[in-house]
């Protein structure tokens, strides 16, 4: 057995089966290693410490970055990087372009796996594992963490198979029209389409596609879903819709969500990231903390700055 | 003066229409300018190769059909352009209502139903039953096995029309002309034919030659090159394209393909004398001839399906990716169904370029006078290329004439393929 299978987490119940991740103290990311795992105990690093204000009690962990780093060949995109993203909250990078955002958001499901320059070290924990670990088949760690991508990007295919596909592929045996019209409810979307579910999913508006995505995303019953700027390329109404969905959303489902538009991000996030590149292009941790005290109390300065509008 | 926007909506439709009601005269003419231009090159090639061209040629008299059926030479073209003209014209904003569609393709495949008869009575003819090309008399003399042959073409060809014309009448959109258009642009040029040339075997006198058994050698060569070509091209491509690491062996392999597409095609067919004449003992059979082909036209199979690899969005990939596809359930599912446009449209240029190649089966020695047909796949056979080469290299100038009109068929079918490589691309770029 070289690879370690996930269990298969029913929607309903999912909630009982995820595993619980302590978080007794802020910057000690990971609790003490089980048999068989490895995952270091974060060294704060005085030049690269962030500022990590305190979480609350009762919040749950779904992931915990630990001393997360990835490189496109020789260039590094991100240094090391330790957070935590709550269960059942959403959880904003914010940072100016090219600050490292979609790249580390992408190592949370593996998928720089696909990048062949690219190179990923650290810890990310989920429940028991070790999501980094070259055991964790990156397809399994895909359906328990969806995603969302900057562009629309539904399948040139109809409504119905848009949202079927990933359950299908996936070995889903019930109810297929049911777990459709679930997704697409849950998305929002179904008043809107219920009667032309053949119609292809490229026929639908900019923001329609967006929600099919998020559709097609929680259809395959994940535990986080991750969105890459989901509304940037929506029209304002269109992205109200996307924000009040992930609010939606996050009652069953850890969101975390990349933006650089800084209203968003106090809209619709409990907590936020705040990330920046030096000099040689390599994204740090500046701040991490509830949304409200980074937008109302921050203590870096930089992050002040960014807040204000001091950067682009 | 209120500005509502609903006002001028109507104002739109008859501007519409108008620019329907245009197109179709337009894409009419382009039939014509097509049909004129396929008679002129039959004409100039008839020029410039021979002079005189009387031999296997007849005026434009309908020469070929039989006694009694010259009205098809004008119901035949009517039959193929009612469906695809009327609901234009007629139901200029929307298609017909489908019964009425469907009898009127019905009504007109009829005649269309007679011709795909008479193009296999006329085989048969030659052949087997020596009737005089009466339908009736053919029927009732055939075998079980060539009723059936003679009914599947019949019902083949209607059908295939009526399904062409359905999906261009329910859409209105240009490419759907093309295809009776061609067929017809074939008709034409069936009609100016001396009666047998196609189902004849050849001969020592240049006015009973026939090219059938080129005809059909070619038919045989080329499906056992694509189903030995498709398969291995398409998966090499495959793998190349996504399961291949970059390293400097992939690498290797990748320019070692684009330097075989540059190979001469004679030191492929010196490849097939040895390997496939000699070491498997295939001697010069459509065995051995294919599979040659089928080397030759591998690398521009692997290229270009490569190349519609290549252009799938990578956010494509990534979406399905996103929902824990494996690598093989993002390629079954998405890669090719969207590459798969490209591939069979490189597919078809593959062939064309097999079709038309001499060298290398003239190197593995393919015959140059065959009276019979393949029968099996080791059977001694002639292409049509080959045939052609023969009749140039005789003294007679009749067989040059011979040779004309047979690569006007060639050329031909040569055009037919590369319009179905035009519309597939044409196709998978509008729908996807
Ligand atoms: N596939 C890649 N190959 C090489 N460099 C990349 C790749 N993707 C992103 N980068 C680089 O990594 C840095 C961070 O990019 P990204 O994560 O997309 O930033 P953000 O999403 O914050 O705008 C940028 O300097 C970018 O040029
Ligand atoms: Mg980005």
């Amino acid at each position: 057995m070289s690879q370690q299978p996930l269990a298969p987490a029913a929607l309903d119940d999912a909630a009982s089966q995820r595993s619980q991740v302590a978080s007794d103290a802020v910057g000690a990311v990971i609790e003490a290693p089980r048999p068989g795992q490895t995952i270091e105990a974060v060294h704060l690093d005085p030049t690269r410490s962030a500022v990590r204000h305190e979480l609350p009690e009762d919040v749950e962990l779904a992931l915990a970055l630990n001393n997360v780093s990835v490189f496109y060949g020789a260039f590094q995109a991100v240094d090391r990087i330790s957070l935590q993203i709550p269960r059942n909250r959403v959880t904003a990078l914010i940072g100016p372009s090219g600050c490292g955002k979609s790249t580390l958001l992408r190592c949370l499901n593996r998928m720089n796996d696909l990048i062949p320059s690219a190179r990923v070290e650290g810890h990310i924990r989920f429940g028991e594992l070790d999501l980094l670990s070259p055991k964790i088949d990156a397809v399994d760690v895909r359906r328990r963490i969806g995603m969302v991508f900057q562009k629309p990007n539904p399948f040139p295919k109809s409504i119905y198979e848009n949202v079927a596909f990933g359950a299908r592929i996936n070995g889903y045996s019930g109810d297929m029209d049911r777990l459709v019209e679930d997704a697409l409810r849950r998305a929002a979307l179904w008043d809107e389409v219920r009667d032309d579910l053949g119609k292809s999913g490229l026929a639908l508006s900019g923001g329609q596609q967006q929600r099919l995505c998020i559709a097609r995303a929680i259809a395959v019953q994940p535990e986080v879903i991750l969105m890459d700027e989901p509304a940037s390329a929506l029209d304002p109404v269109a992205t109200l819709k996307i924000e009040d969905l992930m609010r939606e959303l996050a009652e069953d489902y850890t969101i975390v969500v990349v933006t650089h538009n800084m209203q968003q991000a106090g809209r619709v996030s409990d907590f936020t990231a705040f990330l920046l590149a030096g000099e040689e292009r390599t994204g740090r941790l500046v701040e991490f903390g509830p949304t409200t005290e980074i937008f109302t109390n921050p203590t870096d300065p930089r992050t002040e700055d960014y807040i204000t509008g001091r950067y682009g | 003066m209120s500005f509502t926007t609903r006002g001028t909506a109507p104002a739109f439709r008859p501007r519409l229409a108008l620019r329907r009601l245009f197109s179709s005269t337009f894409l009419l003419g382009c039939f014509i300018a097509i049909c004129v231009g396929v008679v002129l090159l039959g004409a100039l090639v008839i020029e410039v190769v021979v002079d005189g061209g009387s031999v296997p040629f007849a005026p434009p008299s309908a020469a070929s059909l039989p006694d009694g059926m010259g009205w098809l030479a004008w119901a035949f073209p009517i039959a193929v352009l009612t469906p695809f003209l009327l609901p234009r014209l007629a139901h200029r904003r929307s298609e017909l209502a489908p019964p009425a569609f469907a009898a009127l393709c019905v009504l007109s495949a009829l005649p269309a139903a007679i011709f795909g008869h008479l193009i296999y009575v006329g085989f048969e003819d030659a052949y087997y039953v020596k009737t005089g090309g009466h339908i009736f008399d053919l029927l009732s003399e055939a075998t079980a096995w060539q009723t059936f042959r003679i009914v599947l073409v019949g019902l083949l060809l209607p059908g295939g029309l009526l399904a062409v014309a359905w999906r261009g009448a329910r859409r209105l959109r240009s490419p759907s002309l093309v295809w009776p258009a061609v067929i017809l642009a074939a008709w034409g040029f069936y009609l100016f034919l001396e009666p047998g040339f196609l189902s004849s075997p050849p001969s020592q006198s240049p006015d009973r030659i026939g090219i059938f058994p080129a005809l059909v050698g070619t038919l045989y060569m080329m499906t056992i090159t694509a189903a030995a070509a498709f398969p291995l091209g398409i998966g090499a491509a495959i793998y190349l394209e996504e399961y291949a690491r970059r390293n400097w062996f992939s690498r290797f392999i990748q320019v070692n393909i684009a330097n075989l597409a540059g190979v001469p095609s004679i030191v492929y067919g010196l490849l097939g004398l040895q390997l496939f004449v000699r070491v498997l003992e295939f001697d010069r059979s459509v065995l051995a001839g294919a599979l040659t082909m089928a080397l030759l036209v591998m690398p521009i199979i692997i290229v270009s399906a490569q190349e519609s690899l290549r252009a799938v969005p990578p956010s494509m990939r990534e979406a399905a990716y996103a929902v824990g596809a494996t690598r093989w359930q993002v390629i079954r599912h998405h890669v090719l169904p969207y590459a798969f446009g490209g591939m069979l449209t490189g597919n078809i240029l593959a062939m064309s370029r097999a079709i038309g190649e001499t060298a290398p089966l003239i190197a593995m020695g393919a015959l140059t006078f065959i009276a019979f047909l393949p029968d099996t796949p080791t059977d001694d056979f002639t292409v049509l290329p080959i045939q052609i080469f023969n009749w140039v290299t005789r003294p007679q100038s009749a067989f040059h004439e011979v040779a004309a009109s047979t690569i006007l068929i060639l050329l031909l079918i040569l055009l037919l393929m590369n319009s179905a490589a035009i519309i597939m691309r044409h196709r998978s770029r509008t729908e996807w």
